[in-house]
């Protein structure tokens, strides 16, 4: 108990708190920059793969590949790519840049995935009507399909980002200063592992719980303003 | 500014990368088995656990399932040698691998458990089933070809989720590609070689894995 409260002490002391802060709103911001930036390129990505004609076929192959290979590498070799990449061609950029860029790569990758169950869980019925109604493809895109898919892609897209929380530890590899960095370091400092790890997986856990829940509260309401009957609610 | 790409010195070490590669499917498939044994005791506790047991899997599932793996595996590495637990990286990996996978595969397995209905098992009784051609010819069949899918796409993510076990020092594929690019200096070329054998070799398993499940539990699975 004294051993715990000893750690505790240490890991809470003033001088060390300020950097604590820091390496969380690190974690958030890679998180939240990363994975916003990614959905908006992934709707870029999903709509590219959906365009119709052959002027776009190379369009369309692009982002396809794009899609199925970044899907299939880890993101610590991403971001190892990224890295390495970056430093061959430019000089002196920033590691927060770095892994910001990996996050975005990695982001579009998936949510471009998830963006297209989207699109596709939209009847073919309604874009018919549109197309009847002499929609064009923006209006058909922006009046018809959003508005209907949204429901659909928000819980999935919210599941991922919450995902990433934990995944953005990842890149504590290349030296970004986020939380699971800010461990390793109080560890080499000659404190606790199991006290450290401990208390970081706590913190992590702050973090991405109450997320959760949102995505779990946030899954149910979509689901029940869709009318999918009682059976959903009950999971 | 101006980097020249020179793959042939990082190909000529393709072999010592594909030795890697197996390490790499090793990992994935301990991990996943034993992840996927852990998962089914959860699934079972959290079904029929009672007010005892309940509770504790379901615990142990929303605190694995909300934080990194990777700290996981940090605190079996560095933390339990303070309480005189000292493993091999190989080791801290795999069974941080397995206790995370196990809480993500536990959630799976309910959704299967869960989706067998009432009225099915009833309509079993009333054919004349026995209690184990119930679970043989109902129960097994219907869990396996609900859950099918999600397992086979976690198979996948876990074995790209070995690549963690790089930073403890294995010599998985990314560990060993890691390590040779410390020896000849070509990291892009060798990570560019990495990803590449990471897409074929996942993309071998998804095939696999779509060719089992259609075969055996009659899942019509997208590969792509």
């Amino acid at each position: 108990m004294e051993w715990f409260l000893g750690q505790l002490a240490r890991f809470y002391a003033p001088e060390n708190l300020g950097l604590l802060w820091q390496s969380i709103g690190m974690t958030i911001a890679l998180t939240f920059i990363g994975v916003g930036v990614g959905f908006v390129l992934a709707i870029v990505v999903a709509i590219v793969r959906q365009s119709p004609g052959w002027g776009m076929l190379p369009f369309r192959i692009a982002a396809i590949g794009f899609v199925e290979i970044f899907r299939r590498i880890p993101f610590l070799v991403v971001t190892y790519l990224v890295l390495f990449l970056i430093a061959a061609f430019v000089k002196g950029a920033s590691l927060f840049l770095i892994a910001i860029v990996a996050i975005c790569i990695y982001a579009t990758a998936y949510l471009s995935e998830i963006i297209r169950g989207g699109i596709e869980s939209v009847p073919r019925q309604q874009v018919e009507a549109a197309t009847v109604m002499n929609f064009t493809r923006w209006q058909t895109l922006w009046h018809v399909i959003f508005p209907q898919s949204i429901p659909v892609i928000l819980p999935p897209a919210v599941a991922f980002m919450i995902a990433f929380i934990k995944d953005t530890s990842l890149v504590s590899q290349i030296g970004v200063f986020e939380l699971s960095f800010r461990g390793k370091e109080l560890v080499n400092q000659g404190m606790s592992g199991l006290f450290v790890f401990g208390m970081i997986a706590v913190i992590y856990f702050c973090l991405s719980y109450p997320l959760t829940r949102f995505g779990r509260w946030l899954e149910i309401r979509l689901a029940t303003s869709r009318s999918q009957g009682p059976e959903r609610q009950l999971r | 500014m101006n980097y020249t790409f020179q793959f042939g010195v990082a190909l000529d070490r393709l072999p010592d990368l594909l030795q890697g590669a197996i390490l790499t499917l090793e990992l994935g498939l301990l991990g996943f088995w034993g992840g996927a044994l852990l998962g089914l005791l959860l699934a079972s506790l959290k079904t029929y656990g009672g007010p005892l047991l309940r509770p504790l899997a379901n615990a142990y599932v929303t605190f694995f399932t909300n934080t990194p793996a990777l700290i996981q595996i940090y605190f079996i590495f560095w933390g339990l040698p303070d309480v005189g637990i000292v493993l091999s990286a190989f080791n801290s990996v795999l069974i941080g691998l397995t206790l995370n996978t196990g809480a993500y595969l536990c959630e799976i397995m309910r959704a299967g458990f869960l989706s067998v209905r009432r009225p099915e098992l009833e309509a079993a009784e009333t054919l004349g089933f026995s209690r184990w051609q119930q679970i043989w010819h109902v129960i097994v069949p219907h869990i396996a070809k609900t859950i099918y899918p999600a397992l086979a796409n976690y198979a996948v993510v876990l074995m790209l989720g070995t690549s963690m076990a790089m930073i403890f020092g294995v010599e998985e594929l990314s560990g060993r590609a890691y390590n040779i690019a410390s020896e000849n200096y070509r990291h892009l070329e060798m990570f560019a070689i990495v990803a590449g054998i990471y897409v074929v070799l996942t993309l071998g398993a998804s095939l696999l894995l779509a060719l089992v499940g259609r075969v055996a539990f009659r899942v019509k699975a997208k590969v792509f």
